[in-house]
């Protein structure tokens, strides 16, 4: 086994196989690496019901085999919850989960060699709030009544207690201002290959449709992590054919094309920019719950954006925004978090983005992407 | 029209004069403002110097605090790249300065009010030329749509 090559793999627990998404193997792997020693501890999803989880430390195999299961609905961030804790740890991780917990290594707040980290193929996410409202608008029935989600064929179906399942294409929903959250639909990171193993069920045909998941090892840490699950007898694995992977590169082809479409039908023009981005910005109450998600940011307490920002300045925009825009420019990933958090519903990663999108164009420089220094920092631009 | 382009049209001809925050490192562009002054060049009384020992010193944070303030322009001037007196300091201030400018453009504000250019200590006309260039530009655009109220 060897980075680069790619299997098709499922659980050999029965149960985990049945519960968790697509054969259960990411559960199977983690909770192998648990009990093998590999790592000290995993990060999972508590769930509490369909659209609230709590994400966890633990340490406890059970608890990760308990976790099984997909959450399409919980927008939660991995990257600030094991930074600055020095942890041999194995963690879950979507495209924007990866591209945080890189910046933070790049900033020294992750020790990277010591982290294991299983990306997953992610089409995006939607945001609990939204989908309870969707469930009563656009579906007809009570949030309440919701036993299982799933996503098939472009179509987000909703299974209820009785047994029922409703169905409504994306596209339909996205029409109507609801689905995936807006980052989610403009990014094009839809494999993480900067993870060190990329999983998911792109790929996976036949009679294992919905049963096993489709693996690429990126690294020699992923190498690791899938033969002392083999080994360890949790997971079974076999080589795909070559139908199957260009499958898989096809998927990842269309969706890419559409974030890409997304990208070009959101950020349009603006001609009278600064009124913009004032009237967006005015309602800010400075609670700064936009900068303590942030992923990519490190400063912690003490930091420029809040040392030199005072409201009693009565500046025309706030220096907060001003210095978190310029320091965002490299290092924005798009994951939505702020926009997520913000209480007052400024759609923050939009104007994040507006920023960052020509900055990392002119630099060609994508953050999370690879261990390339950010720009900023360097002494000479190499041009 | 809107009350802010007539307020405008109303400083262009009242013979408003633009303020302009121009950033000098100590070594050559404080001293191309030197040479200015005894070379007699003239220049508009527009800018207002602050002194840093190095270009590479500004902060982007300086200047989006100088445009804050009510500054109609900010200049950031500095060594001839291969000149600085600290080896290296300008080639930061570029790579700051390509940063800054991207923000500042993409929040709306003239590219014509912040500017690099770089003066060493012997080019006192180039100096005055570069301040009297800046006015100019700025006097067509008006006063900065970030000044705050009441400065003038």
């Amino acid at each position: 086994m060897q980075k680069g090559e790619m299997y098709v793999g499922w659980s050999t627990k029965e149960d985990v196989r049945k519960r968790g998404g697509s054969g259960g193997l990411v559960t199977s792997m983690l909770a192998a690496a648990l009990e093998k020693k590999l790592v000290d501890a995993v990060v999972v999803l508590k769930k509490i019901n369909e659209f609230e989880a709590v994400p966890i430390i633990t340490s406890d195999v059970n608890e990760v085999l308990n976790s099984a299961g997909s959450l399409h609905s919980v927008p939660s961030h991995f990257a600030k919850l094991i930074a600055n804790r020095d942890l041999k740890i194995a963690l879950p991780a979507k495209g924007c989960d990866v591209r945080g917990i890189i910046e933070q290594g790049k900033r020294n707040a992750i020790n990277l060699d010591n982290t294991f980290i299983v990306g997953l193929n992610c089409g995006g996410s939607m945001h609990p709030a939204v989908t309870r409202e969707m469930l009563e608008v656009m579906y007809k029935i009570k949030p309440e009544d919701v036993h299982g989600e799933e996503i098939e064929k472009g179509k987000l179906i909703f299974e209820t207690k009785d047994g029922k399942e409703h169905a409504i294409t994306i596209d339909e929903l996205e029409e109507k201002g609801y689905g995936r959250r807006e980052s989610c639909r403009y990014c094009t990171i839809k494999v993480p290959n900067n993870s060190d193993i990329a999983c998911g069920n792109w790929g996976v045909t036949g009679d294992l449709v919905g049963k096993a998941t489709f693996v690429e090892i990126n690294s020699e840490k992923g190498v690791k992590l899938l033969q002392n699950a083999i080994d360890a007898g949790y997971v079974q694995v076999q080589k795909p054919d070559e139908k199957a992977v260009a499958i898989r590169v096809r998927i990842k082809g269309v969706m890419e094309d559409l974030g890409k479409k997304w990208k070009n039908k959101i950020f349009v023009p603006i001609d009278n920019r600064l009124e913009y981005f004032r009237k967006e910005l005015e309602h800010c109450i400075d609670c700064g719950a936009c900068k303590t998600v942030c992923p990519t940011c490190s400063c912690g307490d003490v930091s420029k954006c809040t040392e030199y920002h005072s409201r009693s300045d009565a500046y025309r925009m706030s220096m907060y925004h001003l210095v978190r825009f310029l320091h965002l420019a490299d290092a924005c990933i798009g994951c939505g978090q702020c926009s997520d958090v913000c209480p007052v519903d400024i759609p923050l990663t939009r104007l994040y983005r507006r920023f960052a999108n020509p900055v990392q164009e002119q630099l060609k420089y994508e953050p999370g992407m690879d261990m390339r220094k950010p720009p900023y920092f360097e002494v000479k631009l190499n041009e | 029209m809107t009350e802010e382009s007539a307020a405008s049209a109303d400083a262009k001809t009242n013979g408003w004069e633009p303020k302009m925050v121009v950033f000098c490192c100590n070594w050559c562009s404080y001293g191309g403002a030197d040479s200015a002054g005894m070379g007699r060049f003239q220049q508009p009384a527009s800018a207002r110097i602050i002194r840093v020992m190095c270009s590479g010193r500004i902060d982007p944070l300086h200047v989006f605090n100088a445009f804050l303030e009510g500054a109609d322009a900010v200049l950031v001037t500095g060594c001839h790249i291969g000149d600085c007196h600290y080896v290296n300091g300008n080639d930061k201030t570029k790579i700051k300065y390509r940063y800054l400018e991207n923000v500042v453009h993409e929040l709306g504000i003239e590219k014509e009010r912040l500017q690099l250019n770089w003066i060493s200590a012997s080019e006192g006309e180039r100096f005055a030329n570069f301040i009297r260039d800046v006015t100019a530009q700025i006097k067509k655009l008006g006063p900065s749509p970030l000044k705050p109220e009441g400065v003038a």
